[in-house]
């Protein structure tokens, strides 16, 4: 049985603001993007037996091979999405949107979240991510309607990464390039993703880091047991990896004009992280030449979606943690379909927030770094 | 000459000696260094360690030339650098100032050679 998100629930709080919802998960099916395809992957993905869905998580919530099911043994179910098992269609998506109280969206691969982590055979990768954008251009994207897409870049292969910057350069429906954290090795502050960040920078396209990697039993270290484990830490560590990389390895010196920002991993890691690493930073400035400024003043230009938001936190310190980011840097992502995702009502409700800063978070930061 | 304190006389300095003197009830840490003197508090603003004994050294920059290649990293042909040996905070020899944040300053004083000797004057930031 599905939950019955039809019913509506503080539909005026809803409508009361224009909400743009910056992490959608598009739940694609390989056999829909394997149209796509060019050989000889168009034919191995068709005869590789995956199914519609590929890894079926039902299956792996109860013979693991990570640590447990997305769905929580049963407990989450979806009734506007594909969510766990069947292929997303374009139809329910808008159904999803309305039924969360979500008037723009930016859809990123499912799928893609795990073939970050596949270092061995890049090729596979950018086949996919090539086969990827076509599809959603041609079948899904809607800028005209609020559906607007993020072009995963497979940046192992910063030729093939490239050559999809071409390909959308020119689209309307494309307003960022997606770069998985989960498993990029060296991490993303390495010299070997100069190009592809200077050819964003270029093309006026925000680069969104979004996390991975939770529910893999050997997340850094093998032996966790529980999804409650691997999704807490592993979410954290790999955004920030990746954001302690690209900080102190000057990309935001080398491309200024870049404008970054990071999901899926809540706001209360990054006050840790910058008082940690502009600590570190006092003692050991000259690592870091190309700095101009504290590490931590680096991760505050940075942008985040909200999601998932620690609303059951002492108010006093999220507000604090929240304050210390910047209301102006942070933007309403849903995360929808996901098992924990959040509806817009969860930054509505925030108690220390201006109305200002409520609209800012639900909508204009986005309007500015995707320019929607 | 009331203000200043004295030191030692200046030919009895060599490059990477080191006196201490106190000024006004404040170690001070007289250096000479690339044959010239400096004087600093002796008293880290992190956790008031003895930095003027510590490291001195040319400053380390970089510069990012074009993107995929690496920055290049090359020491200052002018600029020194003292770095408190606890924990490694790092001055500029001239200013005082923290090399990660210039809000942060080692108070620095003005070194006076007069008749042959070296003396410290007043606090210079």
């Amino acid at each position: 049985m599905s939950q019955a998100d039809t019913e509506s629930r503080r539909q005026e709080d809803l409508d009361a603001y224009h909400v743009i919802d910056c992490d959608c998960h598009y739940m694609e099916s390989f056999n829909d993007v394997a149209e796509y395809m060019e050989e000889p992957w168009k034919t191995k993905f068709e005869g590789s037996n995956f199914d519609e869905k590929g890894a079926k998580q039902n299956l792996s919530s109860f013979f693991p091979f990570s640590t447990g099911d997305r769905q929580a043994h049963g407990k989450i179910t979806r009734e506007h999405s594909s969510y766990p098992d069947d292929p997303e269609t374009p139809e329910r998506i808008r159904e999803g949107m309305e039924s969360i109280g979500v008037d723009e969206t930016l859809l990123i691969s499912h799928l893609i979240l795990a073939g970050a982590g596949t270092i061995a055979d890049d090729t596979r990768q950018s086949a996919f991510a090539k086969a990827y954008v076509e599809y959603m251009s041609e079948e899904v994207l809607d800028p005209d309607d609020g559906i607007h897409g993020l072009a995963p870049i497979p940046y192992y292969d910063v030729d093939a990464s490239m050559e999809i910057l071409d390909r959308i350069e020119d689209r309307d429906e494309y307003v960022g390039a997606c770069f998985v954290t989960a498993g990029a090795t060296p991490p993303l502050g390495n010299r070997k993703y100069d190009p592809i960040y200077e050819r964003c920078e270029d093309m006026d396209l925000a680069a969104v880091f979004h996390t991975g990697g939770a529910g893999l039993d050997e997340y850094v270290r093998g032996g966790y047991q529980e999804m409650l484990e691997t999704h807490t830490l592993g979410f954290l560590e790999s955004n920030m990896s990746q954001i302690v990389s690209l900080v102190v390895q000057g990309v935001p010196e080398k491309f200024p004009d870049l404008d970054i920002s990071f999901m899926e991993s809540g706001v209360t890691y990054l006050p840790g992280l910058m008082t940690r690493l502009d600590e570190e930073y006092l003692k050991r400035p000259e690592e870091a030449p190309l700095l101009e400024k504290k590490p931590g003043e680096y991760i505050t230009d940075f942008y985040y979606g909200t999601q998932p938001l620690e609303i059951s936190a002492d108010p006093a310190y999220l507000e604090k943690c929240i304050d210390m980011v910047g209301a102006d840097q942070l933007m309403f992502a849903s995360d929808y379909p996901h098992w924990d995702y959040d509806r817009p009502t969860t930054v509505m409700d925030l108690p220390f927030l201006s109305e200002e800063e409520v609209e800012m978070v639900l909508s204009k930061n986005a309007q500015e770094v995707f320019g929607l | 000459m009331s203000d200043l304190v004295e030191v030692k006389p200046a030919d009895e300095f060599e490059n990477g000696d080191r006196e201490f003197v106190d000024v006004g009830g404040v170690e001070v840490g007289v250096l000479q260094v690339e044959d010239e003197f400096y004087a600093l508090q002796n008293y880290c603003m992190h956790d008031g360690g003895p930095v003027c004994s510590g490291k001195t050294h040319r400053k380390l920059l970089g510069e990012f030339k074009e993107p995929g290649q690496r920055v290049e990293k090359s020491y200052s042909e002018d600029e020194c650098v003292i770095s408190c040996p606890w924990h490694g905070w790092s001055y500029d020899i001239e200013s005082g100032d923290h090399l990660a944040n210039d809000d942060i300053s080692l108070p620095t004083y003005e070194v006076v050679v007069e008749d042959g000797v070296v003396y410290v004057g007043g606090q210079k930031n």
